[in-house]
C-alpha cells in the first residue's frame, strides 16, 4: 500500500498512467479533425499530348480536370490538374492567369521533350525485334547498351520534369475508335483495330508515390471511360452489354457494422493493450527498484523485519496496478475518443476504416481477465530488471530490450496471418495477444477459442510466476542488491578471468559458452547449406554427414573445450572425465532403450501441438538404407554423443551447478541442450533427454554414462529408421509394437513397462549417489517430479 | 546483547578477485554501553554492521545480536535492532508522520501503541512541525531527525549506528550524538561506526579499531590509554595503523 501510495504521490508517473492517456487522444482527436480540414491534396500533374485527337463522346476531360463521373468519388477529379496540348484549353488557360499558363507551357514543353526520346527508345526496341537472330552479337550488344541509355534518359526526363503521369495519345484514335465501332455495328471483320496499333501510352514511375497516386487516379477515369465506350460500341451493335462479363458473379458482403467494428478492434486492442500494459509496468518498476536503490531507500527497506519475499510482492501489486490500469486507461480513453471522433466526422473519411463502436461487454470482460496475467508477467520481468540495475538510468538500458521484444512479438501478432493454435498458445505475450485478437474478431466461432483460453491462462500465469520468482531471487542475492558502481575494462577483466581460474568454470562462463555455440551454429547454417547445395545428388548425404561431423566438432565441442582448458584449473572436474562405477555404466547403457520408445509415442502425439515443418534432408539421409550404417551411426550418434555430452553435461552443466544448485543446473543444461536442436519437436524432445542426461551426469559424476546413453539414444533412433517397412511383429510381438504408416510404433504396454523401469533406475541411480554423498535434497524432488512428468506425458 | 566471534566476509571483486572485507573479528557489547567502531573508510565497518543487521549474510565465523543468531533468525534479529546510516534514506514522497508510521506497521506495532509512541517520539526529538514535510522538501538535518525516528520506532534493545553524522554539520551532528547519548540512559545496547575521533573520545565507552578488515585494538579508552602509553586517540589511531602496515611489509618480505 505505502509503494501504491508512494507511486501515486508521483506527479510524473501519475501523469504518465492517467493524465497522460485522458488526454493524448482527445488531444489527437482533435489534431486529426484539424488535419482533415486543412489537408488538401495537391493536386497532381497528368500531362496529355494529342489530346484532339480522343474521341469527343464519351469525353475524357473537363477542361483540366478529368470528367468527374469516371471517378467513384466525384471529388477526386480535383485532384489530377490535366495539361493538354489541346487549342481550346490553352485559350481557357489565359484566362485563369497566366503563371498556371507558364507553368502548363513548362509541364508541356517537358512533356514534348519526353515524347521525342520515347520514340527513340520504342523505335530501338522495334528494331531489337526485328534484328532478332540475323545480328552479331557485338551490334546486338551495341543496341542493348542504346536501349538501356535511352531508358535511363527518359526515367531522367520524367523525374526531373514535374510530371506525373504523362499520356500520349496516337494521332487517329479517335477516328479508329469511331471506324471500329461503326464496323462492328455492321458486324463486319475488323481489319485494323486501333487497340492493337493504336495503343495510347501512359508513363509513370511507380517508386515515385506522387506518380503512383496519380497514376492509380489516372487509370481509374481512363478505365471507366473506356468501359463507356465498349458500352456504347456494345449498344450500337446491337449486343448484350453483359458481354465483355459472361459470368458476373455477385459478391454479398455479410459484414456488419459491429463485425467491421470488431476487426478494428481485433487489430487494434491486442497490440494497444500489450504495449500499454508493458509502458505501464516500466516506470513505475524502475523508480521500485533501481530508484530505491538510488535514492538510499532500500537499505531502510531491508533492515526492517519484512521478509524480502513481502517487499518483492508489495513492488511487485504495484508495479502490477499501474500495469493494468495504465493499460485500461488507455484503452478506455483510446475508446472512447474513437468513437466520439466518428459520432463528430460522421460518414466522412473514417467511415472507411470501420466502425468504431466499442466491442461488447464478454470481449471486455476477458481483455481483462487476460490482461492481469500478462500485465503481471511485465511487472515481474520489470522488477527484476530494475532490481538488478545499479541506478534509473541503468535499469532504462536494460528494460528497453524488453519492450523491443514485446514490440516484436505483437507486430508478429498483428499479421492477419497468424491465428492461434496450440504452439502459440503456450508461447508468452503471443498467446495473449492471439487469443484476445480471436475474441474480438467474431463471437460466433468463440467456442473454440475458450479452449485455448486455458492454456492461455495457465502458461501465462505459470510466466509470470516464473518471472515473479526470479525478481524475489534478485532480490535475495546481496552482490545484486549492494552492487556498486564497477570498472570495466575488458582487459582487466580478461586478466581477472584468467588469473582467478576455478576448478569448475563459473555461471556466466557456462552461459557464455552456451552463447558462442548457438552463434557459431548460426553462422556455420549457410556455408553448410551452400555446400550440401554444391554437391552432386549423389554423394550429398554422404557430403552431408561430414559436414555434420565437422560442425558438431567445431560449434560445439570445440568451445566447450577452449573454454574449459583456459578457465578453469580443472579440465578433468570440469568435463567429469572420470570412470563411472558399473551401476551407472550399465544405467546407462539401459536406459535408452527404455526411454527410446517413450520420447518416440510422446513426439508422435505431440505432432499437433507444434507447427509443421518440411522434413529436413539431412534426417531423411539417416534412414537412408543406401547409406553404409557405420558412416551414419559414426555421423548421428557417435559424433553427437561426444560433442554434446562435452559441452552440455561438461562444461555448461558445471558452470551452471557451481554455486551449488544442482536443479538449476540440470533444467537450465538440458533447456540450452534442447535449445541448439533449433527445431520445436526436437527442443522439446532434447530438453527432457536432457534432464535424464544432466541427473546421470550430476549423480554419477562422469561424463561416460551420459556418452553411453547418448550414443545408443541416437543409433536407436538412425535403426529405427531403417527398420524395413515389410516388417511384420510376430511371436507376441505384436502386442508391443506395430506397423503405423510406414514406420514402428510402440503400443501401451511397452511404454508402460518402460516407464516403469525407468523410473526405477532413475530412482536408484539418486539413491546411490545419496549413499555416496549428501547431495542435495532438491536434486532428489526434481527427478522425482521427472519422472513424474515422464510418466504423466505418456 | 551482541556477540560477534571471527566474522568474516570476503567480495568478488574484478580488480583484485576474492577480498577479504572482514577478516575474523570477535567483539561483545552489553546493554547500556555504547561501542564504537573506529576505522578509515574502507575499514570495513559497514560491511561489519550490515552482516549484523543481516542485510549480508557472512562468508565464515558467527554472530549473535539480542540473542538471536544473524544467519539462522535474521527475521528476529531485525525486530529486534535499530539500523541507522547514511545510507539508510527516507522516502522522498512520504511526509515524516508517514515514514515512521509505515516502518512501525513495518515491525507490527499495535495501532494505538504506534500513534502514541510516534506522539512521543516526535515530541522528544522536537519533530512535530516538521510532521507533515514530505522527505524531498525537508533539509538534512530534518531527514536525519526523521531516520533516528525510525530507528527507535519499535523500542529495540539493540541499535546499531553507521556514521550517522557523515555530512552534516556541527549542530546536527551534536544533536545526533546528543540522541544517541540519551539512548544509552535508556539502557540500549549500541554500536556505533565512525571515522571521526572526536565522536569516539566523547561518546564510547569501549573502542575496537579497525583497520583493513582487522581489528586492530580493543578496549575501553583508558585501558587503551594505558596499553599503548599514548593519551592521544589520534596519535594512538595513527601509531596502530602504522604498526599494521609495518608488520604487512613484514609479511610481503
Amino acid at each position: 500500500m505505502r509503494e501504491l501510495r508512494d507511486q501515486m504521490r508521483d506527479r510524473r508517473t501519475l501523469f504518465m498512467v492517467a493524465i497522460l492517456p485522458l488526454l493524448l487522444y482527445p488531444a489527437m482527436g482533435i489534431g486529426m479533425v484539424q488535419m482533415t480540414v486543412l489537408f488538401s491534396e495537391q493536386p497532381r500533374n497528368v500531362v496529355i499530348l494529342g489530346a484532339d485527337d480522343l474521341p469527343k463522346h464519351p469525353q475524357l476531360l473537363d477542361g483540366d480536370r478529368f470528367v468527374s463521373n469516371w471517378f467513384l468519388i466525384p471529388t477526386d477529379a480535383d485532384k489530377l490538374r490535366v495539361i493538354t496540348d489541346h487549342k481550346s484549353v490553352e485559350k481557357t488557360d489565359e484566362k485563369a492567369g497566366i503563371p498556371a499558363d507558364i507553368q502548363s507551357q513548362k509541364l508541356l514543353k517537358e512533356a514534348r521533350d519526353l515524347e521525342v526520346v520515347l520514340k527513340k527508345h520504342q523505335e530501338l526496341l522495334d528494331q531489337w525485334d526485328q534484328l532478332e537472330d540475323q545480328e552479331s552479337p557485338e551490334q546486338k550488344k551495341l543496341l542493348a547498351q542504346e536501349i538501356t541509355d535511352t531508358n535511363v534518359k527518359l526515367s531522367k526526363l520524367f523525374a526531373e520534369s514535374q510530371i506525373q503521369v504523362l499520356i500520349l495519345i496516337p494521332k487517329g484514335l479517335a477516328q479508329g475508335i469511331e471506324r471500329v465501332s461503326e464496323r462492328l455495328a455492321r458486324h463486319e471483320p475488323i481489319d485494323d483495330d486501333p487497340a492493337v496499333s493504336l495503343r495510347p501510352l501512359v508513363l509513370r514511375n511507380r517508386a515515385d508515390e506522387k506518380s503512383k497516386l496519380a497514376y492509380s487516379r489516372a487509370r481509374e477515369a481512363m478505365d471507366s471511360w473506356e468501359k463507356e465506350i465498349l458500352r456504347a460500341r456494345l449498344s450500337r451493335a446491337n449486343l448484350p452489354a453483359s458481354l465483355p462479363t459472361p459470368i458476373n458473379p455477385e459478391v454479398i458482403d455479410l459484414a456488419q457494422d459491429d463485425q467491421l467494428a470488431a476487426n478494428l478492434w481485433s487489430k487494434l486492442f491486442p497490440a494497444m493493450l500489450i504495449i500499454m500494459a508493458a509502458t505501464g509496468a516500466f516506470y513505475p518498476a524502475i523508480d521500485l527498484g533501481a530508484g530505491e536503490k538510488e535514492r538510499g531507500t532500500m537499505e531502510t527497506l531491508l533492515i526492517s523485519p519484512a521478509k524480502r519475499t513481502e517487499i518483492v510482492l508489495g513492488k511487485f501489486l504495484t508495479v502490477l496496478v499501474f500495469s493494468v490500469s495504465t493499460a485500461l486507461l488507455n484503452l478506455a480513453s483510446m475508446g472512447f475518443t474513437g468513437r466520439y471522433m466518428a459520432n463528430l466526422v460522421g460518414a466522412g473519411a473514417l467511415s472507411k476504416i470501420g466502425d468504431l463502436s466499442l466491442p461488447s461487454f464478454s470481449a471486455m470482460f476477458w481483455v481483462i481477465v487476460l490482461l492481469i496475467p500478462l500485465s503481471a508477467l511485465f511487472s515481474a520481468l520489470c522488477l527484476a530488471f530494475a532490481t538488478f540495475a545499479r541506478s534509473s538510468k541503468e535499469g532504462q538500458y536494460y528494460l528497453t530490450p524488453l519492450l523491443m521484444v514485446t514490440l516484436g512479438l505483437t507486430v508478429f501478432c498483428l499479421s492477419p496471418a497468424v491465428e492461434i493454435n496450440p504452439f502459440y498458445s503456450m508461447m508468452p505475450i503471443v498467446g495473449v495477444a492471439l487469443l484476445l485478437k480471436g475474441m474480438l474478431l467474431s463471437s460466433v466461432n468463440a467456442g473454440i477459442l475458450y479452449v485455448y483460453a486455458i492454456p492461455v491462462l495457465v502458461t501465462s500465469v505459470g510466466y509470470s510466476l516464473l518471472a515473479l520468482w526470479w525478481a524475489i531471487d534478485q532480490f535475495q542475492r546481496e552482490d545484486v542488491l549492494f552492487r556498486e558502481a564497477e570498472r570495466f575494462e575488458v582487459g582487466l577483466w580478461l586478466r581477472h578471468l584468467m588469473k582467478t581460474k576455478d576448478s569448475l568454470p563459473s555461471f556466466a562462463e557456462a552461459g557464455f559458452c552456451f552463447v558462442i555455440i548457438m552463434l557459431l551454429q548460426f553462422g556455420v547454417m549457410n556455408s553448410m547449406s551452400t555446400a550440401i547445395q554444391a554437391a552432386t545428388d549423389a554423394e550429398r548425404p554422404t557430403r552431408m554427414m561430414q559436414l555434420l561431423m565437422i560442425q558438431q566438432l567445431a560449434t560445439i565441442a570445440t568451445p566447450a573445450l577452449i573454454m574449459g582448458i583456459m578457465l578453469t584449473t580443472s579440465v578433468r572436474k570440469t568435463f567429469r572425465l572420470y570412470l563411472p562405477s558399473f551401476g551407472f555404466l550399465a544405467a546407462g547403457i539401459i536406459l535408452p532403450f527404455l526411454l527410446h520408445p517413450l520420447s518416440l509415442e510422446l513426439a508422435n502425439s505431440l505432432t499437433w501441438f507444434f507447427p509443421k515443418l518440411r522434413s529436413f534432408a539431412a534426417l531423411k539421409s539417416m534412414s537412408d538404407p543406401s547409406q553404409s550404417i557405420w558412416l551414419v551411426l559414426t555421423a548421428f550418434a557417435l559424433t553427437p554423443a561426444i560433442c554434446e555430452e562435452l559441452a552440455f553435461r561438461g562444461f555448461i552443466l558445471s558452470g551452471f551447478g557451481q554455486r551449488g544448485r544442482v536443479w538449476l543446473a540440470i533444467v537450465l543444461s538440458s533447456l540450452t541442450f534442447g535449445v541448439m536442436h533449433m527445431i520445436p519437436q526436437q527442443v522439446f524432445n532434447a530438453s527432457l533427454l536432457g534432464l535424464v542426461l544432466g541427473l546421470m551426469a550430476v549423480h554419477s559424476r562422469s561424463l561416460l554414462p551420459g556418452v553411453v546413453f547418448h550414443f545408443i539414444y541416437n543409433s536407436l533412433g538412425v535403426l529405427h529408421g531403417r527398420i524395413p517397412e515389410a516388417w511384420v511383429p510376430e511371436n507376441g510381438l505384436e502386442y508391443f509394437v506395430r506397423i503405423e504408416q510406414g514406420a514402428l510404433r510402440y503400443s501401451w504396454p511397452l511404454l508402460l513397462i518402460c516407464g516403469v523401469i525407468a523410473v526405477l533406475i532413475l530412482r536408484w541411480v539418486q539413491k546411490q549417489s545419496q549413499s555416496k554423498t549428501d547431495l542435495s535434497a532438491s536434486g532428489s524432488s526434481d527427478s522425482d517430479s521427472f519422472g513424474r512428468r515422464l510418466t504423466d506425458a505418456k | 546483547m551482541i556477540h560477534v566471534e571471527k566474522l568474516s566476509k570476503s567480495f568478488d571483486d574484478l580488480r583484485r578477485g576474492s577480498i577479504l572485507a572482514l577478516d575474523s573479528v570477535s567483539f561483545d557489547v552489553e546493554a547500556g554501553e555504547i561501542f564504537g567502531l573506529l576505522g578509515p573508510n574502507g575499514a570495513g565497518k559497514t560491511t561489519c554492521l550490515r552482516m549484523l543487521s543481516t542485510v549480508l549474510q557472512p562468508t565464515g565465523g558467527m554472530a549473535t545480536v539480542a540473542g538471536y543468531d544473524v544467519f539462522t533468525q535474521p527475521q528476529d534479529v531485525r525486530t529486534h535492532i535499530g539500523f541507522m546510516s547514511c545510507n539508510t534514506g527516507i522516502y522522498d514522497r512520504m511526509t515524516a508522520w508517514e515514514m515512521v508510521e509505515y516502518f512501525g506497521r513495518l515491525y507490527s506495532i499495535e495501532e494505538n501503541e504506534l500513534q502514541e509512541r510516534l506522539d512521543r517520539i516526535f515530541t522528544t526529538l522536537q519533530m512535530q512541525d516538521i510532521k507533515d514535510l514530505l522527505g524531498s522538501k525537508m533539509s538534512t538535518g530534518m531527514k536525519q531527525k526523521v531516520s533516528i525516528a525510525r530507528t527507535i520506532i519499535h523500542d529495540p534493545p539493540v541499535l546499531i549506528f553507521d556514521e550517522p553524522t557523515t555530512g552534516l554539520d556541527v549542530l546536527v551532528a551534536r544533536a545526533v550524538l546528543k540522541a544517541i547519548e540519551a539512548l544509552r540512559e535508556e539502557g540500549k545496547c549500541i554500536i556505533f561506526s565512525t571515522h571521526i575521533m572526536r565522536e569516539v573520545e566523547k561518546l564510547c565507552d569501549r573502542v575496537a579499531v579497525i583497520y583493513k578488515g582487522k581489528i586492530l585494538a580493543i578496549g575501553s579508552l583508558p585501558e587503551l590509554e594505558e596499553q599503548y602509553q599514548e593519551s592521544d586517540m589520534e596519535e594512538l589511531f595513527f601509531k596502530l595503523i602504522q604498526e599494521h602496515e609495518d608488520q604487512l611489509a613484514m609479511k610481503a618480505q
